[in-house]
C-alpha cells in the first residue's frame, strides 16, 4: 500500500509543479486568444480529472462526463436567464444539481458492470441531450441561451479555473490518500472482493459519481459564463471522445495524466484545426495506438524514460483465467 | 388506420434495426464485451453503396453485394488488429478487458467518423432506390416502394443468416464459441477462424443494414451513431447473445418507436430507445430472452 501512496504522491507533486509553470503562462502568453485557449484546457482538464476519478480509480466506465457539464451549464444558464439570477447563485446552483443528478445515476445503474454501465450511461448523455436540444421553449434548442459573463478579462477566467483545477487536485489528492481512496480502487480491481472484505460498494459507488458530476458540473457552469453561450454541443458525444483522449492519452489511473492531457489535446486541437487537419482524426487514432501498445499513457512513458518501475495498482496480478466468462 | 400504417412501417424500420443487431448480439456472445463501433459499419455500407452506384456507375444489383463486402472485409481488419488481443493475450489483459474494449471501439469508432468526414467531407449522400415504384398500395395503406423492396431483401437476408447460425456447421461452431470458448478450443474449433466469421458476418449484416437504408437516411461520416445505439438497446432487450432475440427486439423497437412517434412525441422519437434501454437494465436485466444472468 505504501507504493501506492507513494505514487500518488509523486503525481500530485508533479501536477502541482505542471500548474505552477501554467500559472506564469500569462507573462508571455498576452494574446485573448491563446488566453482564451488556456481557459478552455483547464475546462478540459477538469472534464478529464473527474472522469478519470470515476473510471480510472473506480473503475466506473461512464460515458456522461459532458452529460454533467452540461447539467451545470443549463442550470446557471437557465436560472440567469429565466429568472435572472446573478451567477453568484447560479454556479453553486450548479454544483448542487450535477452532484445530486450524479449521486442519482450512480445510484440507479450501481448494479451494472463493465459494457452495461457504459451503455446505460452513454444513455443517459443521449436522452438528456436530445431534450435540451428539442425543448425550444425553455433551452432555445440548438441556438443556445445567452449567459452572461462573470469578468471582463479572460485573466480573471484564467485565474479562477486555474485556482478551481488546484483546488480539484488538491481534494482528489486527499480524498485519494485517504481510505476512500483505497476504497475506490478496491472496487476496481475486484468489486467481489472489495465487496466481502466490508467495503461498502453501493456507498463508494455514489459518491464517486456524485464528486465527478458535481466536478464536470462546476466546469460547465465556468464554461458558459467564459463562452457566455450555452448549446447542446457541450454534451456531444465527440466532447465525451476529447475527455476520453486527454485521459488515455495523458495516462489513466495517474494524478497528472489528464491534465497534461487535456492541455495538450486541447492546444494541438486548435493547431490542426488551423492547418486544416481533422484533430478528432487524429486523436483518435493516438488512444488506439495508447491504449493498445503502451497502456500507461505519457506519463507511463516519462516513468519509463526516467527508469523506475511502474509498481501500483495499474499492474494488476491476477490468474489468468482460461475460456470465456 | 394510421396505427396500422405506423406498425407497418415500425416493422419494416424494426427489420433494419435486426440486420444490425444480429451482428452485435454475435459479437458480444463470442466475445462478453461491448462494441462501440458497429454503427460505422452501417456507415460503411450506406457509402459503398452510394457512392459504387453514383461515381461509379454499378448496378444496383450489384452494389448491394459490393457493400457488404466492402462492410466485412473492414470488420475483419479490424478484428485483427484491434480485436484479437482481448482473447489472445492472458493475465494483466484479462483482468480489464472491458476498460481497453470500451476505450479502443469507442476510439475506433471516432476514428471511422473523422475518416470519412475527411475523405468524402459531412455532406450528405443520398443512395439511389432499389426500384422505380414510388408507392405501393398495399391494401387501404401506402407504404414507400424502397422501404419495402429494402424490407423484403432485408427479411431474405436475415433468415438465411439465423438459419446459418442455427443450423450449419460453422454456425454451431459460432455458438459454441459463445458457450464456451475454451471449451471450444479443446474441441478442435478454430477460435480464432470463428472470431474472424462473426466479425464478417457482423460487418456485412451492418453494412447490409447502411447500404439498403442510404436512400431513406443519406449516407454522411456520422449516420451511424444512433443505429449503432439503437442496436445495443435491442441487443439489450433481445438479450445479449441471442440471436433470436435481437430479430425480435429489432421488430418491437421499430414498432415502439413508430407508434411512440405517433402518439407521444415526433419531436422525441429518438429518446425512446433510451428509455426502453434504462427501464430493462433495470427491470429485466437478462433482457426479454435471454437466460445469462447479467455478471461479467
Amino acid at each position: 500500500m505504501g507504493g501506492s501512496r507513494l505514487r500518488i504522491r509523486n503525481e500530485f507533486l508533479a501536477s502541482l509543479v505542471f500548474l505552477a509553470i501554467v500559472a506564469l503562462l500569462p507573462v508571455w502568453v498576452i494574446s485573448p486568444y491563446w488566453r482564451g485557449l488556456l481557459v478552455v484546457s483547464m475546462y478540459f482538464a477538469l472534464l478529464a480529472v473527474a472522469w478519470n476519478l470515476l473510471a480510472g480509480y473506480a473503475g466506473q466506465f461512464s460515458l456522461a462526463p459532458t452529460a454533467f457539464a452540461m447539467i451545470g451549464a443549463y442550470t446557471t444558464g437557465l436560472l440567469a436567464h429565466h429568472y435572472g439570477l446573478s451567477p453568484l447563485i447560479g454556479i453553486p446552483a450548479a454544483i448542487v444539481v450535477s452532484g445530486v443528478v450524479g449521486m442519482g445515476l450512480g445510484r440507479v445503474v450501481f448494479r451494472l458492470r463493465g459494457p452495461y454501465l457504459a451503455l446505460t450511461t452513454l444513455s443517459f448523455a443521449e436522452i438528456l441531450r436530445h431534450v435540451v436540444r428539442n425543448a425550444h421553449e425553455i433551452t432555445r434548442g440548438e441556438f443556445g441561451l445567452r449567459v452572461p459573463a462573470l469578468f471582463d478579462s479572460h485573466l480573471a477566467y484564467f485565474y479562477v479555473f486555474l485556482g478551481l483545477l488546484l483546488a480539484v487536485q488538491v481534494g482528489l489528492y486527499l480524498m485519494l490518500r485517504s481510505p476512500a481512496g483505497l476504497y475506490l480502487q478496491a472496487i476496481r480491481d475486484d468489486e467481489t472482493a472489495a465487496a466481502s472484505r466490508g467495503v461498502n460498494v453501493v456507498f463508494w459507488k455514489t459518491t464517486a459519481f456524485a464528486v465527478s458530476g458535481a466536478i464536470c458540473g462546476i466546469a460547465g457552469a465556468l464554461y458558459v459564463h467564459f463562452s457566455e453561450i450555452a448549446s447542446p454541443q457541450i454534451g456531444h458525444i465527440f466532447e465525451t471522445g476529447l475527455v476520453l483522449a486527454s485521459v488515455v492519452i495523458g495516462g489513466m489511473g495517474t494524478m497528472i495524466g489528464p491534465v497534461v492531457g487535456a492541455f495538450l489535446v486541447e492546444i494541438a486541437s486548435e493547431q490542426f484545426r488551423a492547418i486544416g487537419v481533422n484533430h478528432m482524426l487524429l486523436f483518435a487514432f493516438m488512444v488506439i495506438v495508447v491504449v493498445r501498445f503502451f497502456r500507461e499513457g505519457l506519463w507511463g512513458l516519462v516513468m519509463l524514460a526516467l527508469g523506475r518501475r511502474l509498481a501500483g495498482p495499474r499492474r494488476r496480478a491476477r490468474p489468468a483465467q482460461a475460456g470465456g466468462s | 388506420m394510421l396505427t396500422l400504417e405506423a406498425i407497418v412501417l415500425g416493422l419494416i424500420m424494426g427489420i433494419f434495426y435486426g440486420l444490425m443487431a444480429f451482428g452485435l448480439t454475435l459479437i458480444f456472445g463470442i466475445l462478453k464485451v461491448v462494441y462501440f463501433a458497429h454503427g460505422e459499419s452501417f456507415m460503411i455500407g450506406a457509402f459503398a453503396y452510394s457512392l459504387l452506384a453514383l461515381w461509379l456507375g454499378v448496378p444496383l444489383w450489384l452494389a448491394i453485394p459490393s457493400a457488404i463486402v466492402v462492410g466485412g472485409v473492414i470488420a475483419v481488419v479490424v478484428e485483427r488488429l484491434l480485436i484479437r488481443p482481448l482473447y489472445e493475450k492472458f493475465g494483466d489483459w484479462q483482468a480489464m478487458r472491458d476498460e481497453y474494449a470500451i476505450i479502443v471501439t469507442f476510439g475506433l469508432s471516432l476514428f471511422l467518423v473523422n475518416l470519412a468526414n475527411q475523405i468524402f467531407g459531412p455532406y450528405p449522400f443520398r443512395g439511389p432506390e432499389l426500384t422505380d415504384v414510388a408507392r405501393f398500395e398495399l391494401g387501404p395503406m401506402i407504404v414507400g416502394g424502397h422501404r419495402l423492396v429494402a424490407g423484403a431483401v432485408g427479411v431474405v437476408v436475415l433468415v438465411a443468416a439465423y438459419l446459418f447460425i442455427q443450423h450449419s456447421f460453422w454456425g454451431k461452431q459460432i455458438r459454441a464459441v459463445a458457450q464456451n470458448r475454451f471449451g471450444a478450443s479443446i474441441a478442435g474449433i478454430d477460435t480464432r477462424m470463428v472470431s474472424m466469421m462473426v466479425f464478417a458476418l457482423a460487418g456485412g449484416l451492418a453494412a447490409l443494414s447502411g447500404a439498403l437504408l442510404a436512400p431513406l437516411f443519406h449516407a454522411s461520416p456520422d449516420v451511424g451513431v444512433l443505429p449503432a445505439l439503437k442496436s445495443f438497446v435491442i441487443v439489450v432487450l433481445g438479450g445479449m447473445g441471442s440471436p433470436i432475440g435481437s430479430l425480435l427486439g429489432g421488430l418491437i423497437l421499430g414498432v415502439l418507436e413508430s407508434l411512440g412517434a405517433l402518439y407521444i412525441s415526433y419531436t422525441y422519437r429518438d429518446t425512446f430507445a433510451f428509455v426502453i434501454l434504462i427501464m430493462v437494465l433495470l427491470l429485466r436485466p437478462q433482457g426479454l430472452f435471454g437466460e445469462r444472468a447479467r455478471e461479467v
